[in-house]
């Protein structure tokens, strides 16, 4: 046999094997997302019958859940990721209350406004149980998506992937930052800047708030604390404005946290700050039903 | 053209079909247009500096071999290396020269005013000019022929796979086999894809991983605890190392589908048991022409002990600014002259120590294995680092052991893959040290297809496809 005719055989047996893998290793991988004790796994998997939902980015993880049941002795369920803007997250809650029994109350941390929606890339690994998250994702990245349905080991080519497996055997509800901030962090000068919100991420809310209270569902839009050098300077402004176009008050704690003790950073509280925090919504009866638990 | 990049899968076939569907000048033609093309993707404006460069020492060569006047060949080869290295002063150090002799006269009490050239770096350069410039002092030295045809000269300084980020591949290797036509080979074909799949997983499922791990960790040193900062350091000593032996093995594995024999650039150069052997095993082409055409040039080690140090002192710290117009590849490249010299002065006594007290062969080399990968990866902190400060700030955080928790580390799964995959890859490494002792014949076709549909896989599954830059593009 020629050489030109060996190597074309070895190349067709090669992309043949290679897309064969593809498709297998997938389907086993896309069993395992399933599987996992990850929040979105959980979320798809459905089941779940907590009675607050917690949507945010990074600043959203401060909801600490273990903290909320322990003070309220409400069943928590934190779905905030890191980059999660409203426009992502009226994709989970919609998903989430299709596949779970709707929650009684809905907290949104407000800030998240301004992301841009990076997370969007990291959620294809949910895109086949999603068609809302995969038209998000198209939309962002439409050659990525298209490459995704060519591959489809490439949408499970994400750092929550990891986190799937991460989470195989254990919660991820615990998950919160809790070293502090570090000494050179703390001494930084006051950072002047403004929080500026995205205006699709602001009717995404609107639409959100909207839903919610027309099934009945309590919603809190709360901004977490921020570090005591770094909290922007138009807070007030950025939360009348939100308040006004949602149409839903927004409980503002910008800068009701002042020990660097309780931050990881200047953004993020820590556990002790999560839990100081809680303590304060708790205080100021932000968990307080003000309406009978939904009914579909 | 990147080769991680989409433009370069497209180009790649269409080169090859040409490439193979032609022979003799032809197929060189297909080669310098192929190349000239890859270049001018990046920016075409500096495609006449390449030209230029090629013509010049095309020239100079055949002056060179011509010439009997030892005088008259002395002037030549000095005009050569001026050229050269005057390309390679003005386009990437004339602005840290400037400044440097401005930061000196500052300290003087003088203030000087000075303007900074915008001078863009053109890719490939310290590349391209090494390969012209050792052709040409080689001519001289009568070791090799000089090039009379100026298509192959040219297509031996442009061609792509080496062109902008090494191996530096010399004229005495590849002008002969430009010489010749290589007819399609299946072994050549599936070694050199085989080649081709380990360099893609290292720079894209590994490398281009690693990079923003490492990038935040040297931008705000201050907001890491010590083993953040620690893991840091490990991380970009493989990020370096898999990007660049990734480049390398795409480049290598490219050529050898092509036909072309290239050697190796990197020889599993973590498992080096001394700063010597570290320096025969990393970046193995520039490593070489350094030996050949600076060191042995300073004399080498035939002037006593002292002299052989400072020929070495001197190779290093030249070799480190080579990578780059900062005093912190100098600082990197005196640590490993240092490194150098102190085990030339140290080593017996150890060797002796060793045997005194019967230490087994095998925990003797696994300590200086670790202990050459740390003091590596002590240079690389300088290597990595924009400036001494953030260098220090870096290796402060370290030492002071601030916040030292393993728990508070960011992006733990994110390390954690990486660390999997380098153990995966090292792993390999290590298994392929024991086939190089054993002799053990090369694997089959039917193996190597099996390893790069798992190299497929890996990249779809852990790939970062950002189109990241090879680190070495800015050297």
């Amino acid at each position: 046999m020629s050489d030109v005719r060996r190597a074309l055989i070895w190349l067709v047996a090669l992309v043949a094997i290679v897309i064969a893998g593809d498709h297998i290793l997938a389907w086993v991988l896309r069993k395992v997302v399933v599987r996992s004790q990850f929040r979105y796994s959980r979320l798809y998997r459905g089941g779940n019958s907590a009675d607050v939902i917690v949507l945010g980015d990074s600043r959203g993880l401060a909801f600490y859940a273990p903290a909320i049941e322990e003070l309220t002795g409400l069943r928590a369920l934190n779905l905030s990721y890191n980059s999660m803007s409203p426009r992502i997250a009226e994709a989970i809650l919609l998903d989430y209350v299709e596949h779970n029994r709707p929650p009684r109350m809905v907290v949104i941390e407000v800030t998240s406004a301004i992301v841009s929606g990076a997370l969007t890339s990291e959620l294809r690994t949910y895109a086949s149980l999603s068609p809302r998250l995969a038209a998000l994702y198209a939309e962002r990245y439409p050659i990525a998506a298209v490459a995704g349905r060519m591959f489809r080991l490439f949408p499970l080519n994400s750092e929550l992937f990891l986190a799937v497996l991460h989470y195989m055997r254990q919660t991820d509800q615990d998950w919160i930052r809790r070293e502090t901030m570090a000494p050179a962090v703390r001494t930084r000068p006051r950072n002047h800047w403004r929080l500026a919100p995205f205006l699709d991420n602001v009717e995404a809310l609107a639409r959100m708030v909207g839903l919610l209270h027309q099934r009945g569902i309590e919603v809190r839009l709360v901004i977490a604390p921020y570090g005591p050098s770094n909290v922007p300077v138009n807070v007030a402004g950025f939360a009348d404005l939100i308040a006004r176009r949602v149409q839903a008050p927004v409980w503002n704690y910008a800068g009701a946290v002042a020990d660097p003790e309780d931050f990881a950073d200047q953004v993020h509280l820590n556990e002790r700050g999560g839990r100081v925090f809680l303590r304060m919504l708790q205080r100021d009866g932000a968990f307080g039903m003000t309406r009978p638990p939904a009914r579909f | 053209m990147l080769f991680n990049s989409l433009p370069f899968l497209a180009f790649l076939p269409i080169f090859m079909t040409f490439y193979w569907a032609t022979s003799g000048r032809a197929r060189l033609w297909v080669m310098l247009v192929g190349s000239l093309f890859f270049y001018a993707w990046w920016d075409w404006r500096f495609l006449s500096l390449l030209l230029f460069s090629s013509l010049v020492d095309y020239s100079l060569g055949i002056l060179l071999e011509d010439e009997r006047h030892e005088a008259m060949r002395r002037r030549l080869i000095v005009i050569s290396v001026a050229i050269n290295l005057g390309l390679l002063g003005f386009f990437k150090y004339f602005n840290f020269f400037v400044q440097s002799a401005a930061d000196v006269s500052s300290a003087l009490g003088l203030h000087p005013t000075y303007n900074a050239l915008k001078i863009v770096l053109p890719v490939g350069i310290s590349f391209y000019v090494f390969k012209t410039m050792s052709y040409t002092i080689d001519v001289y030295r009568r070791t090799q022929k000089a090039e009379r045809d100026l298509l192959r000269f040219t297509t031996f300084v442009v061609f792509f796979p080496e062109l902008v980020a090494g191996p530096i591949v010399r004229a005495s290797r590849l002008l002969p086999q430009l010489a010749r036509d290589h007819p399609f080979s299946y072994e050549r074909m599936v070694s050199g894809l085989t080649l081709v799949a380990s360099g893609y997983v290292r720079k894209v499922a590994i490398a281009d991983s690693i990079a923003p791990l490492v990038d935040i960790r040297f931008a705000h040193p201050e907001a890491h605890n010590a083993w953040s900062l620690l893991i840091g350091v490990y991380l970009y000593a493989f990020q370096i190392y898999c990007d660049f032996s990734g480049y390398s093995n795409i480049a290598i594995g490219l050529a050898r589908v092509l036909g072309f024999d290239f050697g190796i650039n990197f020889d599993r150069p973590y498992f080096s048991r001394s700063f010597g052997e570290f320096w025969t095993r990393w970046h193995i082409s520039l490593s070489s022409w350094l030996r050949d055409y600076l060191y042995i040039s300073l004399g080498g080690n035939r002037g006593g002990t002292w002299r052989t140090f400072r020929n070495l002192m001197v190779t290093m710290l030249l070799g480190g600014l080579w990578h780059g117009a900062s005093w912190t590849f100098v600082a990197w490249g005196g640590l490993h002259g240092l490194y150098l010299v102190t085990q030339r002065l140290i080593g017996p006594a150890y060797q002796r120590v060793i045997r005194a007290l019967r230490v087994p062969t095998v925990v003797s080399n696994a300590f200086l294995m670790l202990l050459v990968f740390h003091l590596t990866c002590f240079g690389w902190v300088f290597f990595r680092a924009h400036s001494f400060s953030n260098a220090f700030d870096v290796l402060s955080g370290i030492a002071a052991m601030r916040g030292a928790s393993l728990a508070d580390v960011d992006n733990k799964w994110r390390i954690l893959k990486c660390a999997v995959l380098i153990a995966v890859m090292l792993g390999f490494e290590a298994a392929s040290f024991l086939r190089d002792r054993q002799r053990a014949p090369e694997f089959s076709p039917a193996l190597r297809l099996a390893f790069v549909a798992a190299c497929a896989w890996v990249v779809l599954i852990f790939g970062t496809f950002s189109g990241n830059n090879f680190i070495y593009f800015q050297f």
